[in-house]
C-alpha cells in the first residue's frame, strides 16, 4: 500500500479551480516533492492530504485511509506530521516546554531530547523561543512535525526565507529524516531543493500536473540534450552562425544540441576559421530549472 | 512511559481505531494538561499577566478612593463603591473573556497556530476548551482580588445571594466567551485586534455605566440596554445589592443569554482555522 495515493483530485473555491484532475502516488519511505509556482495548488493538495480542507471531487488516500473520514481523523493524524508554511509557536514557552507539550498529544513520541538534538537546538533548549533566530525558529517547526515520530511527514516550503546556510541545515535534517524511513511530502518552488532531496517530482501548475518523475528524468531531461551558450561576437549576426539558434537575448547566444561533439566541432571550427573568439563559451545539461521554467511558462 | 526508541518499528498501520472525538477520562485529563500549558503561557509574560490581571483592580481602587465614598443617588442610598465593586467584577470577565480572548484567537490564527492546532491528534474541542478556560480562571483570579480588595480596603459587603452572583458570573463568562470568539471571526488581522477590540470595548462599558450609576428609564439606560455589558453590571450589582429588588437579575440574564447565541452562531458560521492574511 503506498503511503499516499490521489486519482483524479479536484477541489474548487466557487469559479476557481484549485486543483483539477491532480492524480500521483508516493510509495512509503520515499521523498516526494510538489514543485510549482505561487497559486500552483501545491499547498491546496498537501492540506487535503492532511485532512485539513475537503476536496471537491476525486479519490484521496493516506497512510490506507480517506483523511476527509472524521473517524479516523484523529488516528490518521498521530501518524502524521506537518509543517506549515508559516512559523506557528508560541513565544514564551522554552524550546523544551514547547516539545513537551506536543508530545504529549500524541500516543508513541519521539523522545524529546533526541529531537532537541536531531534539530540541532541542544544549546537552546531552555531558550525562549522569541529569542531564536529565524532560522533556529524554522528548525523547531519542523521539530514539532517529527515530536509525534510520523510515519510520514508533510513539508510546506520548508526552506522559504532560510539563507543558504539554513536550507543546508534542513537539508541534512530531512536526509537525517528519509534515513529512517519517514515518507516525505514537500512542497517547493526550489529547483535545487528537489534535486537535493526528492526521489520523485510532479510539477503542477495551473491547478494541474505537468509533468512528473525522477528529478534526473523529467520533462526528458535524460535525453542527453545540451545547451550551448556565448556572447555574441562584435560584428556578428545570427545568420552567420552555421547552426540553429535557439535564441539570441541581450548578445547572449543559446543553441541546444542532442549531439554536443559535432555541434561544438562546427562551432569551433567556424570561429577559428573567422579568426572569432566565442566570449563566456558553456556547455551545460539541460537544468531542470530550464525545464521548470519551460513547463510552467503558462503560469502568466 | 510512552516515548518509543527511535529505531523501534513502528505500530503496525493495519489496524484503524475508528474511535470518535470523545475517548473519555484522558481526555478530561487532556484538557486539564493543555490548561496547565495555557496558564504557563500566560504566566511567562509577566508584564502582560499584571496588566491583564491587575487593571480591573486598579481602577476599582482609583475610582473607589475619589469618588467610592459619594452616594450612587437616583434614590438609592448607597455609596458608589458599593456598586463599582460588581461592575469590574464584570469588568474582569468581560476584559479576559472577550477582550483578551479575541485578541489572543486572532493572533494564534494569524501566526498559523490554530491551523497546527487543527491538525494535531488532540481533538480541537479539547485544545479549545483548554483555551476558555485558561481566560475563565485569569476572570475568577480578578474576581477574587476584586472582592478581597472591596471587602478590606473599603469595607464593602459581598454578594447577598451567592447562588446568584455565582450563576450570573459563570452565564457572563460564557456569554463574553461567546463573543469573543464572534468578534475574533471579524477581525481582519493582528494589528487591527487590539484596536478594534479596545475601542469597542472601552466606549461599550463607559455607556453601560461603569464608571458612573446610570439612571434606569434614561435615554442612555435605553441605549445601554441593547448590548450585553449594561446587563451583566447590572445582574452582578442585584446579586450585591439584594433589599431593592430580587438578587436574581432574570432579565438581564435572559438578554445576555440571547447574545450568547448570537456570539455562538457567528462564530460558527465565520470560523476559519487558517491565516486570513486580511
Amino acid at each position: 500500500m503506498p503511503a499516499v495515493s490521489v486519482r483524479s483530485l479536484a477541489k474548487s473555491y466557487g469559479d476557481k479551480q484549485a486543483v483539477s484532475d491532480v492524480s500521483f502516488e508516493v510509495e512509503k519511505g520515499e521523498v516526494f516533492a510538489l514543485l510549482g509556482p505561487n497559486g500552483a495548488g501545491k499547498t491546496t493538495t498537501i492540506e487535503i492530504l492532511e485532512g485539513f480542507r475537503d476536496r471537491s471531487g476525486g479519490e484521496v488516500s493516506t497512510l490506507g485511509v480517506d483523511p476527509a473520514q472524521r473517524a479516523t481523523q484523529r488516528w490518521l493524524r498521530s501518524r502524521i506530521g506537518v509543517v506549515l508554511q508559516e512559523l506557528a509557536v508560541e513565544p514564551f514557552f522554552t524550546v523544551r516546554q514547547v516539545l513537551t507539550r506536543n508530545a504529549g498529544y500524541y500516543p508513541a513520541p519521539r523522545p524529546v531530547d533526541e529531537v532537541i538534538e536531531l534539530i540541532g537546538l541542544k544549546e537552546k533548549a531552555d531558550q525562549r523561543v522569541k529569542k531564536l533566530s529565524g532560522g533556529q525558529q524554522r528548525r523547531l517547526d519542523v521539530g514539532l512535525g517529527i515530536i509525534g515520530n510520523p510515519e510520514l511527514l508533510f513539508l510546506d516550503e520548508p526552506t522559504t526565507g532560510l539563507d543558504p546556510l539554513g536550507r543546508r541545515d534542513s537539508w541534512n535534517l530531512i536526509r537525517q529524516l528519509t534515513a529512517d524511513g519517514t515518507t516525505v511530502m514537500l512542497t517547493t518552488h526550489y529547483m535545487d531543493e528537489v534535486e537535493a532531496l526528492a526521489d520523485r517530482v510532479a510539477v503542477l501548475n495551473n491547478a494541474r500536473i505537468v509533468a512528473s518523475g525522477s528529478p534526473t528524468s523529467i520533462g526528458g531531461r535524460d535525453s542527453g540534450t545540451v545547451t550551448i551558450r556565448f556572447a555574441l561576437p562584435e560584428g556578428v549576426t545570427a545568420s552567420d552562425i552555421p547552426l540553429e539558434v535557439q535564441s539570441i537575448d541581450d548578445g547572449l547566444v543559446t543553441i541546444r544540441s542532442d549531439d554536443e561533439l559535432r555541434t561544438l566541432h562546427t562551432l569551433t571550427g567556424w570561429a577559428l576559421e573567422k579568426g572569432l573568439v566565442l566570449p563566456g563559451l558553456s556547455v551545460s545539461r539541460v537544468s531542470l530549472e530550464d525545464i521548470y521554467l519551460d513547463l510552467t511558462r503558462t503560469a502568466s | 512511559m510512552t516515548t518509543a526508541e527511535p529505531t523501534a518499528p513502528r505500530p503496525e498501520t493495519a489496524a484503524v481505531p475508528t474511535s470518535g472525538s470523545f475517548q473519555g477520562l484522558g481526555d478530561v485529563k487532556l484538557i486539564f494538561r493543555q490548561f496547565r500549558y495555557e496558564q504557563l503561557s500566560f504566566w511567562l509574560n509577566p508584564v502582560g499577566a499584571f496588566f491583564t490581571i491587575g487593571l480591573s483592580t486598579l481602577l476599582l481602587v482609583l475610582l473607589g478612593s475619589t469618588a467610592g465614598s459619594a452616594e450612587v443617588g437616583h434614590g438609592l442610598d448607597i455609596r458608589l463603591v458599593q456598586y463599582y465593586v460588581p461592575g469590574f467584577v464584570a469588568f474582569g470577565i468581560m476584559s479576559s473573556c472577550f477582550n483578551v480572548l479575541a485578541i489572543s484567537i486572532v493572533n494564534r490564527r494569524e501566526m498559523g497556530l490554530l491551523k497546527r492546532l487543527r491538525l494535531s491528534p488532540v481533538p480541537t474541542w479539547i485544545l479549545l476548551a483548554a483555551i476558555f478556560l485558561s481566560y475563565m480562571f485569569i476572570a475568577l483570579l480578578q474576581m477574587v482580588i476584586l472582592l478581597v480588595v472591596g471587602k478590606f480596603g473599603f469595607s464593602v459587603q459581598g454578594p447577598v445571594d451567592v447562588p446568584a452572583f455565582l450563576v450570573t458570573v459563570l452565564v457572563g463568562m460564557l456569554v463574553f466567551t461567546a463573543l469573543g470568539l464572534a468578534t475574533s471571526t471579524v477581525i481582519p488581522n493582528v494589528d487591527a485586534a487590539g484596536p478594534a477590540v479596545s475601542v469597542v470595548f472601552f466606549i461599550l462599558v463607559f455607556l453601560s455605566g461603569l464608571y458612573f450609576y446610570i439612571a434606569p428609564g434614561s435615554g442612555l439606560a435605553q441605549f445601554a440596554s441593547y448590548f450585553p455589558v449594561r446587563h451583566l453590571i447590572l445582574a452582578l450589582f442585584a446579586s450585591f445589592e439584594g433589599g431593592r429588588t430580587s438578587p436574581w437579575a432574570w432579565g438581564d440574564l435572559g438578554v445576555m443569554a440571547i447574545w450568547g447565541v448570537v456570539g455562538v452562531a457567528v462564530a460558527a458560521r465565520r470560523w476559519q482555522w487558517a491565516p486570513r492574511r486580511g
